[in-house]
């Protein structure tokens, strides 16, 4: 095991912090950097709900040594919007009444932000493409993509 | 007999109640605030983790914990020897320990727990653990474990709870049948899979209580097993239901007080805060899952398509120890023979042990398993009769005026018709069945449809009652507090919408506050979608004794009789509207004169009627009935199955809130589809071999069909608005709609789900022979 020094900038902040070898990037995020949005539920890269975006991608944090993030972007839930003024991805969630336990939004909510930061006019198909890696056991999916459907009508009427 | 919804709720103009209002948990949720339990568990706390048996069964012969005590940042290891109370934890019978002691019997019992600052060091120290076992013979099937000579899971023999119906004489019935089809279904193990594994903490407080926080669907059934481990009173556990990464059952069963039980006895012992979460794979092994099912049928028919006798034996397989499944048993055989009017009616039902993981509670409680034989079985019936299906169901389905299987009176709160019709109408069900029939190609489509009904809340299956709490503040935010918990549904938020238009106060007023035992009552187990059925009742209760109390401060304000005053939208005026006060100024005099703007109140279901002999009588106050259709296309060259379009028809009685109702029925036919296709959780010698999510599949974004939801509305007795049970039945009908539509496809009946590819081709290889 050795320790290396890890900086990187996480929701817009400059972080340098020193971390094992073997630290994942969840639990850097969750437990040094006090971001508990980011989920965890597998554990192997199979539920996807770790998921932020790392340099505009979306990554499962449980599969990722921190050190790996190394002078990379990252962006968790809670870089997204806040309660004053949530990002129109999470009004959408809300109008649809998309999320039922929650658990799975903060990483369904970043693949909506990862797909729509590069396609503003997605077809179904590739709103069900970009969350296809995440797993929602309650929503059956659909209240999900009609979130994401009004969130890229809604970003397109407020970016003319 | 209970009055009418419609003479309880005199005809209102409902605001809140029927409108597709936004939840009030999904602001905390979409901003992936900290609210869950791992999300807050105290610095200072111990982790723990389990030791647990790698053997299905045998007699533990030693078991030494002096390694993993010494590993160094060890700080404690406990086991039975430290339960100051009584070794249990179980949700129904006593047969189940939290830890093991001298015998084992599933693969993945918890036999000590180690307890470290650092999770890693603990999860090392429990390889430290040595376990001596004697291996002893298993049995894995439920019905070689009902054999005469079987090895026994527990002293008292494999059956655990046996049930029965006799209604008419079949054999009778089957005399008066032109056709008799019999026809024997299997279902699996179906992993509940809630997105959050279980977790808890648990912190010591100062007068030697305790307080609880977890993910968990039942409060006060986790109070009442953490005082029996610790030997403590109820009121000395405190429990908060942290928000819950889903359910579906398994939580309110046995696992929460597993997990908060470990921590609790290392927090008391250590008088240090102790917290202890599930990985994906121990979740997947430890908590209950959905009971598979050996289903035979014998049905007789008449060439007319009339139903004239229908025998039903089931055998369910609930693992090691019983949990729920006797009261599973229960609802499976009460709903064996389908949504029918059948005169003669025999069903036997055994509900087994056997050295497999536990079954349990999991959304439909047996209801899935026993529709899909039955509704399997009648489209082979149609078959056999050159019948269609849709005309073979509507000749026998359930209507106002109709009998059960338990010889209940269906009443005027049955719209099964209307789902049927809706349903057959929205999939184009004639003109497509006929082309399908027709197709020939490698892919062809296949249409099917299956029919339900659904008994609501726990009718024979416990004592049915939720209470409600409610207190305005003195800014006017009123809180309602219950012991029903959110675990994802949207219901409890929806009784903020029932409680708004009792008290005629705008929904934005209300804040759910979380369920704490220590302030509000017990309202038993939050399941059996009761929440809005019973907790809106209760709900109804109390907002209407707190609106009438407002009246009542109201007219003294007004110098008027209670009678004249009528209260719209948060304002209290005479019938003239010459007169009036607002919410505010009602709740800021009441304040000024000390009168307490706090009401609680119970409200406690009817006890249903029966004869426990037969099984005749009234077993459940309404029934929530419903249609789906699935349009499959199969792969006759790889067996896939796609699902192109579903169709799901229910008569919910009165949707409180319709766009989070479409979110259970969407999300409940998207969990029917996967125990359709693809969801089986499978034991090899007890051992499970696929614990884990690359193995087990889930359906995701890319297996989504077109869902088309119809919402029905035919009041029922005893919900609030008429509202019955909605976040149980979808998961109910998927698994027969799905296999008759793959049958109207290629002619293959499959009669063990899941309906994998290569049951599939398997079918389609004795088609050939």
């Amino acid at each position: 095991m050795s320790k290396h020094l890890l900086k990187f900038t996480v929701n817009g902040k400059d972080h340098a912090l020193v971390v094992n070898s073997h630290d994942r990037l969840i639990d850097v995020l969750r437990n040094e950097l006090g971001l508990k949005g980011t989920k965890e539920g597998c554990s192997t890269g199979d539920c996807g709900i770790c998921a932020v975006l790392m340099d505009g991608k979306l990554v499962n944090s449980c599969l990722i040594f921190a050190i790996q993030a190394r002078n990379r972007k990252i962006t968790t839930i809670e870089g997204i919007g806040t309660a004053e003024e949530p990002h129109p991805i999470q009004r959408a969630f809300m109008k649809w009444n998309a999320s039922q336990c929650g658990y799975c939004i903060p990483a369904m909510i970043l693949a909506a932000k990862d797909l729509l930061d590069k396609n503003p006019n997605p077809t179904m198909e590739d709103i069900k493409h970009a969350t296809s890696g995440i797993i929602c056991r309650c929503t059956g999916y659909l209240k999900i993509f009609e979130a994401i459907n009004t969130a890229a009508i809604e970003m397109k009427a407020e970016s003319k | 007999m209970m009055e009418k919804p419609a003479a309880r709720e005199q005809k209102q103009q409902l605001q809140f109640v029927g409108k597709s209002l936004g939840r009030v948990d999904s602001l905390d949720k979409v901003l992936g605030k900290p609210i869950y339990t791992t999300d807050t568990v105290p610095e200072n706390a111990l982790y723990l983790k389990v030791v647990k048996s790698t053997v299905a069964n045998a007699r533990i012969k030693k078991i030494d914990l002096s390694k993993a005590r010494n590993y160094p940042g060890v700080v404690i290891v406990v086991s039975a020897d430290d339960i100051p109370g009584i070794n249990e934890s179980t949700a129904l019978l006593p047969d189940k320990p939290l830890f093991a002691t001298d015998r084992v019997r599933f693969a993945g019992e918890p036999i000590a727990a180690v307890a470290s600052y650092d999770p890693t060091i603990a999860e090392e120290a429990t390889d430290l653990a040595e376990i001596e076992y004697e291996p002893l013979p298993a049995v894995f099937t439920p019905i070689e474990a009902m054999q005469p000579g079987a090895p026994l899971v527990h002293e008292n023999g494999n059956v655990c709870k046996n049930m029965k119906v006799r209604k008419g004489n079949t054999e009778a019935g089957f005399k008066e049948a032109d056709l008799i089809v019999e026809g024997t279904y299997k279902t699996p193990f179906q992993e509940p899979v809630p997105l959050e594994p279980e977790a808890g903490f648990v912190i010591p407080e100062p007068d030697g209580s305790v307080t609880c926080v977890g993910s968990i669907q039942s409060p006060f059934h986790v109070q009442t097993g953490i005082a029996k481990i610790l030997s403590l009173k109820p009121e000395q556990v405190r429990v908060i239901q942290a928000a819950t990464g889903g359910a579906f059952g398994p939580k309110s069963d046995e696992t929460p007080v597993d997990v908060l039980g470990m921590a609790a006895l290392v927090a008391v012992k250590t008088r240090k805060p102790a917290a202890l979460s599930y990985t994906r794979e121990e979740s997947m092994i430890g908590h209950t899952k959905r009971h598979p099912f050996v289903i035979s049928l014998k049905t007789g028919v008449k060439k007319d398509g009339t139903l004239t006798a229908w025998e039903a034996r089931l055998v369910s397989d609930t693992g090691a120890y019983a949990s729920l499944g006797p009261l599973v048993l229960i609802r499976a055989c009460l709903h064996a023979t389908g949504p029918y009017n059948i005169p003669n009616v025999k069903t036997d039902a055994y509900c087994v042990y056997t050295n497999n993981t536990m079954a349990g509670s999991f959304r439909g409680f047996g209801g899935p398993q026993v529709h899909f034989a039955a509704e399997s079985q009648m489209d082979e019936i149609a078959k056999k009769l050159g019948m269609d299906p849709v005309d073979l169901r509507k000749k026998n389905m359930l209507r106002p005026g109709a009998l059960t299987a338990t010889s209940q009176l269906v009443d005027e709160g049955c719209g099964l018709e209307e789902c049927i019709k809706r349903a057959v109408k929205e999939s184009d069900w004639y003109k497509k069945r006929e082309q399908f029939h027709a197709d020939n190609g490698t892919k062809r489509r296949g249409l099917g449809i299956a029919i339900m009904y659904h008994g609501n809340s726990l009718g024979p299956e416990g004592n049915d009652f939720a209470t409600v709490h409610m207190q305005i503040e003195r800014d006017g935010k009123i809180k309602l507090r219950t012991a029903l918990t959110e675990y994802g549904t949207g219901a409890p938020s929806a009784l903020l919408q029932i409680a708004a238009d009792t008290m005629h106060v705008p929904f934005d007023h209300f804040i759910l506050e979380p369920p704490d035992t220590d302030f509000c009552n017990d309202s038993g187990p939050t399941v059996a979608s009761r929440t809005i059925t019973i907790g809106g009742r209760a709900t109804q209760m109390v907002a209407g004794k707190l609106g009438q109390k407002l009246k009542e401060v109201a007219a003294d304000m007004l110098q008027l009789p209670l009678s004249d005053i009528e209260s719209n939208n948060g304002v209290y005026h005479d019938k003239s509207d010459a007169h009036s006060v607002t919410f505010r100024d009602v709740v800021a005099h009441a304040y000024s004169r000390g009168i307490a703007l706090k009401e609680s109140g119970t409200f406690t279901a009817p006890r249903c009627e029966y004869d426990p002999e037969t099984s005749q009588g009234s077993f459940y106050l309404q029934y929530t009935y419903g249609a789906v259709t699935a349009e499959v296309e199969v792969d006759t060259e790889t067996g896939r199955v796609r699902v192109l379009k579903m169709v799901a028809a229910y008569d919910v009685g009165k949707a409180i809130n319709p766009l989070s109702l479409e979110g259970q029925i969407e999300g409940g036919t998207v969990q029917g589809l996967g125990y359709a296709l693809m969801e089986e959780m499978i034991h090899k010698d007890g051992i499970v071999v696929n614990p884990n999510l690359g193995d087990y599949y889930v359906p995701t974004s890319l297996d989504i069909p077109e869902i088309k939801t119809i919402i029905v509305e035919y009041p029922g007795a005893l919900g609030p608005f008429g509202a019955k049970a909605v976040g149980e039945p979808p998961i109910v009908l998927p698994a027969a709609a799905i296999v008759n539509a793959i049958d109207n496809a290629i002619g293959v009946r499959v009669n063990e789900i899941p309906a994998t590819p290569e049951r599939v081709l398997s079918g389609l290889r004795n088609q050939r022979k």
